[in-house]
C-alpha cells in the first residue's frame, strides 16, 4: 500500500492546528541534538526571530550519519499526544540537505501553495 | 475536483487530439492531477487534463515505497501533491551480477586508458542510478495506465537524482506553477482552420475554396505528367469539368436545363481565371508575352528559358565581379528579362532555377546566389 502524500510545512506550522494529528508532513530544520539510545533527534529553525524546534522519532530511518549542524529534511507521520503540546515526527526518510538554500525554499513551497490556493478559488467560483 | 468538471464538457474528436501539443510531450503535472485525471471514453490509455489529451507524464519525487520484482522495481513516488506507483523495468544486462564480480575482481589494468575498464564503470554508474531506496530522489518519464483501479506510470525512463542541496526539487517546485498557467491550464483550442475544412462538406459556399486547391492540383499534374511547354486557357478548361459538374447536376433537377447549361461555363471560366492566377503566383507559369493571345509558358518545361538562365550564368560567372560567389539572383532576373521576356516574375525565375539546381546544372552559393558547375 502507498503511504499519504507528504505535505510541506514550515516547522513553525508543526505545533499549529494547520497539522492535525497523523498527518503525513515533510520539513525541515538544522540537527542540532541526537540521542541515539532513545532515537530521538531534534530539528530547530529559526523564523521571525523565535526558535522553533521539532522532535523526530528516527527508529526508521536509523542507522544514519548524523552531523550535528547540517540541514535536514525529514518526510514522516505526526504524532500529537493530547494535553502535551509537543508534536513528534515519525520519520520514513531523513536526508542530509546541508547548503540547501532555506529562503528559496520557503519561496518555493509558498509559490506551490499560491498556485494550489488559486486553483480551489477559481473552482469554488465556477 | 477539475477532473470531475471536464468530464461534463465533451472530449475533442481523437482526430485532432494530435494538434495538441501537449499529446505528444511529457507533461509535467503534479501527481495530485495525475490521479484525479479522467480517462478518454473513446480510447482507453488516454487522459485528459482538462481539455489536453495525454498520456505520457514526467514525474519528480521522493521514492516512500519500494518493492522488487523478478524483472521489475516498483516504486511509490510522492511530490508532496500525491504520491504514485512507477513500474521500472530492470535492464537484462544487469541481471548476472556474476559477470561483473567477475570483472571487478580482475582489477584495473595497469596504467593507461582501458576502454573496457572505463565501459565497466560506466555500467555500474549506470546500474547505481537505477537502484534506489527510499529516501531518494527519483525521476521518472513513461506513459499512464490504469490497473485494478490503481493508476501507475510504466516508465521508459527513470533515473535516481543526485540533489544534495535540493536544487533541482526547488527549481522544479518553481517551475511548475508557471507551467500549468503557461500551458496545461490553457484550453487546448482546436484551429479554426482545422474546423472549416471539416465542415466544408456540408457548407456550399466556403467549398470554393476547396474546389480551388483542387482545380489547382488537377493543373499542376497534368502539366508535370504531359510536360506541357505552353497552353491557351481553352486548352485545359476540359479538365475543370468534373469539379463543377457534380453540384451542378444536383441542382439541374430544379433549374431550366438551359439556364445551368450557361451557368455552368461562367463557373468553370471563373474557376479557370482564380487557378491560373494561383499557378502565377506560384511562378508555375508565366505569360512571355502580354498580347490578346493569353499563352502561358510553363516555367519548368520552358527549354529556351532555361537556357537563358544558363547562358547568362556561364557567361558572368567569368566576369570578375561574379567569380567568387556567383551571380545574385535579381541580377540574373534583370538579365533574363532583357535577353528573353521583359514579363518573366521572381516566382517564375525561383522555380526555374530551383529546377535547374535540382538537374545539378546550376548551383546555389548561398540563399540567393548561383553560379555555373
Amino acid at each position: 500500500m502507498l503511504p499519504a502524500a507528504a505535505v510541506f510545512h514550515f516547522p513553525w506550522e508543526i505545533s499549529s492546528d494547520l497539522v492535525k494529528d497523523g498527518a503525513s508532513i515533510r520539513t525541515f530544520g538544522r540537527l542540532t541534538n541526537y540521542l541515539p539510545e532513545e532515537s530521538k533527534a531534534v530539528l530547530t529553525s529559526h523564523h521571525a526571530s523565535v526558535q522553533y524546534q521539532v522532535s523526530i522519532q528516527t527508529t526508521f530511518v536509523e542507522p544514519f550519519d548524523p552531523i550535528i549542524g547540517a540541514q535536514y529534511i525529514v518526510l514522516g507521520e505526526i504524532e500529537k499526544s493530547e494535553g502535551e503540546g509537543e508534536a513528534i515526527v515519525h520519520a520514513r526518510v531523513f536526508n542530509c540537505v546541508d547548503g540547501v538554500d532555506v529562503a528559496l525554499l520557503q519561496k518555493a513551497v509558498n509559490e506551490q501553495r499560491k498556485f494550489f490556493r488559486e486553483r480551489n478559488d477559481e473552482a469554488g467560483a465556477r | 475536483m477539475d477532473g470531475d468538471q471536464g468530464a461534463a464538457e465533451d472530449e475533442p474528436p481523437s482526430l485532432l487530439w494530435g494538434l495538441d501539443p501537449v499529446f505528444s510531450a511529457y507533461a509535467r503535472l503534479y501527481v495530485k492531477d495525475i490521479l484525479q485525471m479522467r480517462e478518454s471514453r473513446q480510447v482507453p490509455g488516454i487522459y485528459f487534463y482538462k481539455s489536453h489529451p495525454l498520456f505520457q507524464v514526467d514525474v519528480l519525487g521522493t521514492v516512500v515505497y519500494r518493492r522488487e520484482r523478478d524483472d521489475f522495481y516498483c516504486y511509490g513516488v510522492d511530490d508532496s501533491t500525491g504520491v504514485i506507483n512507477c513500474l521500472c523495468w530492470k535492464d537484462e544486462k544487469w541481471r548476472d551480477h556474476g559477470d561483473l564480480a567477475k570483472d571487478a575482481a580482475r582489477g584495473p589494468a595497469g596504467g593507461g586508458f582501458n576502454v573496457e575498464e572505463q565501459l565497466r564503470k560506466l555500467r555500474e554508474a549506470q546500474r547505481s542510478s537505477s537502484v534506489l531506496e527510499i529516501g531518494d530522489l527519483l525521476q521518472v518519464r513513461g506513459s499512464l495506465k490504469t490497473s485494478r483501479e490503481q493508476r501507475e506510470i510504466m516508465t521508459s525512463s527513470f533515473y535516481k537524482v543526485n540533489d544534495p542541496v535540493m536544487s533541482v526539487q526547488i527549481s522544479r517546485m518553481l517551475e511548475m506553477p508557471q507551467l500549468y498557467r503557461d500551458c496545461y491550464d490553457k484550453p487546448f483550442l482546436i484551429p479554426s482552420s482545422e474546423l472549416s475544412a471539416s465542415s466544408t462538406d456540408n457548407d456550399r459556399p466556403s467549398s470554393f475554396q476547396s474546389v480551388l486547391s483542387q482545380s489547382v492540383h488537377i493543373l499542376k499534374e497534368f502539366l508535370k505528367e504531359k510536360e506541357v511547354t505552353r497552353f491557351r486557357p481553352y486548352d485545359v478548361e476540359y479538365l475543370l469539368h468534373p469539379l463543377i459538374q457534380q453540384p451542378g447536376s444536383n441542382t439541374s433537377t430544379e433549374q431550366e436545363p438551359g439556364s445551368v447549361r450557361s451557368m455552368i461555363p461562367a463557373q468553370i471560366r471563373n474557376l479557370l481565371k482564380e487557378t491560373l492566377k494561383i499557378l502565377q503566383v506560384e511562378g508555375e507559369i508565366f505569360r512571355k508575352v502580354l498580347s490578346q493571345d493569353e499563352v502561358y509558358n510553363v516555367t519548368e518545361h520552358d527549354k529556351d528559358l532555361l537556357a537563358a538562365i544558363c547562358d547568362i550564368l556561364r557567361e558572368d560567372c567569368k566576369r570578375e565581379k561574379y567569380a567568387e560567389k556567383g551571380c545574385h539572383v535579381l541580377h540574373i532576373l534583370s538579365s533574363v528579362r532583357q535577353r528573353y521576356s521583359r514579363n518573366l516574375s521572381r516566382e517564375a525565375l525561383d522555380v526555374a532555377l530551383k529546377f535547374l539546381e535540382c538537374n545539378s546544372d546550376i548551383i546555389s552559393t548561398t540563399d540567393a546566389h548561383y553560379t555555373v558547375l
